[in-house]
């Protein structure tokens, strides 16, 4: 027999074998039934395993063990769903696992969105909040709000903001950004706080002076494209022009001068959309966009109650399912072409990570990622409660750039948003096997529930998530090649 | 008296246990049925809960779905206890979990077992 040496870090097998008693503890973790055959097992850090329907009640009653199911038995110790003590050995590494997860509270508020004025040139259908006028003293932001936003967003401990400018038509105010860039440019440079400037365009108004300054400053520019020009002027409206002709013309030249990488399309789902997720997956393979974000319309004032965009989450889940299914296509003939929405799950399902998209997490991010600064001086939690304001909704103002940093990111509004934008203690979600893929929308549930705590059996959010979620998973687990790819899509920024 | 799951005029009527079912796990379950069943818990007797539910009007479900619905329910009652097992007895464990993530060390411990050098290089052992 070989003696142990007394110091040796490894015990022999005997020792471990003889601690397993056939007992185990359980580790926190949920599931779901995918199908008939399969349901899902996700722990606390958002690992997960599939297994035949009805593992989950052979664990839960201590069925299993390691002589008789050795190999089940291995990855469930292996994968944190199971410990064999009652305090996991590697509790620590769970935790940081944990905190991984949750980096996005790290730094707090991110994103700084100016609304530097509401009046635009287009008219488009399920657009409510700007407003076709010249009138610059009502409808842009001020010198003295400007000011005022540039002042709070330095005092966000993040050392990494976003200045972004949406409008209205952020072009039709461009001297204002100027002035805004560059003095945001001189304090970061003083204060050593990297920032980042984007400019929401719908490109009707760009030319090659306002492009060059871009450069010269670094400024990144994000436009709209709903799909082919029938769908694109449908949805947006120009009065005696073609938005998606300008649209086209003004992102060509903007790649010219910025560069290829420096110019991002989003595109808006509507309900003559639905109809066509061909059409527009193509529309943006053929304009050289490396990818789609397969974006549903917010349910926010007037999209919420015009006929015309009014559509149901199953359509919208059908569509979502067609354009990813022609975006793989793409994939199988060997090109790089991803969605999105896909890659935010994806990145939560398949990496110990988190993503920065403020519209799923938990806790939410509003405030805590985002904050809306107005063309009025109105601070709000989010773009879309900006938008419920135009309707005199004003829930989700968190007051004006004349208040403090502290009353406005931590007074009575913040923390009365905070009981309800974590899903780990919203009904419903509390059990639910995709809580940590998801996250909490108090903002969605006000404004289509009349409630921001939410009820998740009618919610359009839950709603679409839950299937997406599934959907990806499914696809993944049936074929090995369309996982591939969806790790190619999350391995490459 | 046993008590048998039925469909009587149009509402779905389900037993539980009050030994193997939890009153959390039948409310976290019915919960999802809301938006389409009125829903009702009470007591059959000292030992079962009885479980109704019954299609709203404006909810679209004929007779032969109600079997369907019936064998969701029987599931879904089950599914919802097995987690709410697993929400209790692994409850301490994630507050220990989320703690030490949120702290800034001070619910660390030393790695488990002996603290001893493996391959012999520490002098002052
Ligand atoms: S919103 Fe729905 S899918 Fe998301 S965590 Fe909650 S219950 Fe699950």
């Amino acid at each position: 027999m070989i003696e142990s040496k007394a110091n040796r870090k490894f015990k022999e097998a005997a020792f471990y074998n003889s601690q397993n008693d056939g007992g185990y503890f359980l580790l926190p973790f949920k599931f779901h039934r995918l199908n008939g055959e399969k349901e899902i097992l996700v722990n606390e850090v958002g690992d997960y395993l599939i297994l035949p329907t009805g593992t989950t009640a052979t664990i839960v009653n201590r069925q299993i063990s390691k002589e008789n199911n050795s190999e089940l038995y291995g990855d469930l110790i292996a994968n944190f769903f199971i410990s064999e003590e009652a305090i996991h050995p590697l509790i620590d590494v769970l935790a940081t696992r944990y905190r991984t997860k949750k980096h996005f509270l790290n730094y707090f508020t991110g994103l700084h969105i100016f609304v530097i004025s509401l009046r635009c040139e287009h008219t488009c259908f399920y657009c409510q909040v700007s407003r076709v006028t010249e009138n610059r003293d009502q409808y842009d932001m001020s010198i003295q709000n400007i000011d005022r936003g540039i002042e709070i967003m330095f005092k966000s401990p993040n050392p990494h903001v976003t200045m972004e400018f949406q409008g209205g038509e952020a072009l039709l105010a461009f001297d204002n950004i100027k002035y805004a860039v560059e003095k945001s440019e001189k304090i970061a440079g003083e204060i050593g706080k990297q920032i980042t400037f984007v400019i929401c365009t719908n490109l009707a108004l760009v030319n090659e002076e306002i492009l060059y300054y871009c450069k010269e400053h670094k400024i990144l520019i994000s436009t709209s494209l709903d799909g082919p020009q029938s769908i694109h002027d449908s949805n947006r409206h120009k009065p005696h022009a073609s938005s998606y002709a300008l649209a086209i013309k003004g992102i060509k030249l903007s790649r010219e001068i910025l560069g290829e990488d420096q110019v991002s399309a989003l595109m808006t789902t509507t309900t003559l959309s639905l109809e066509h997720p061909i059409e527009i997956v193509d529309e943006y393979y053929n304009m050289g966009f490396p990818g789609i974000f397969l974006r549903n319309i917010s349910p926010y004032g007037f999209a919420l109650r015009t006929e015309k965009s009014k559509y149901s989450t199953d359509k919208f889940i059908e569509f979502y399912k067609k354009a990813l299914g022609r975006i793989l296509e793409y994939n199988f003939q060997g090109h790089y072409f991803t969605e999105d929405l896909a890659r935010i799950y994806l990145t939560k399902i398949l990496t110990p990570f988190n993503t920065g998209f403020v519209d799923m997490q938990s806790p939410a991010g509003l405030i805590n990622g985002v904050i809306v600064f107005n063309y009025d001086g109105g601070v709000y939690a989010t773009d879309e409660s900006r938008m419920l304001a135009e309707q005199k909704d004003f829930t989700f103002k968190l007051g004006t750039l004349n208040d403090e940093y502290k009353d406005l990111f931590f007074g009575a509004k913040a923390q009365e948003i905070a009981q309800v934008w974590s899903n780990e203690a919203l009904a419903g979600c509390s059990e639910c096997a995709f809580q940590a893929y998801c996250g909490a929308d108090p903002v969605h549930h006000h404004a289509t529930q009349g409630d921001m705590y939410g009820y998740r059996p009618t919610s359009a959010f839950c709603q679409k998530n839950m299937e997406i979620i599934r959907y990806l998973i499914e696809l993944m687990e049936s074929e090995p090649k369309i996982k591939k790819i969806f790790e190619s899509w999350i391995s490459k920024k | 008296m046993a008590h048998i799951n039925c469909i009587k005029d149009g509402e779905i009527i389900v037993f539980a246990n009050t030994l193997l079912f939890s009153k959390d796990a039948l409310f976290k379950c019915l919960y999802w049925y809301g938006d389409k069943f009125h829903t009702s818990v009470s007591f059959a007797d000292v030992d079962n809960y009885c479980v109704k539910i019954k299609p709203l009007s404006t909810a679209a479900i004929n007779s032969e779905d109600l079997e369907l619905y019936q064998q969701k329910l029987e599931r879904d009652l089950i599914d919802f206890q097995l987690r709410d097992v697993v929400t209790k007895e692994t409850q301490n464990i994630r507050d220990l979990i989320i703690a030490k993530a949120f702290s800034n060390g001070e619910f660390d411990e030393d790695p488990p077992g002996d603290v001893s050098d493996p391959v012999g290089f520490n002098p002052s052992l």
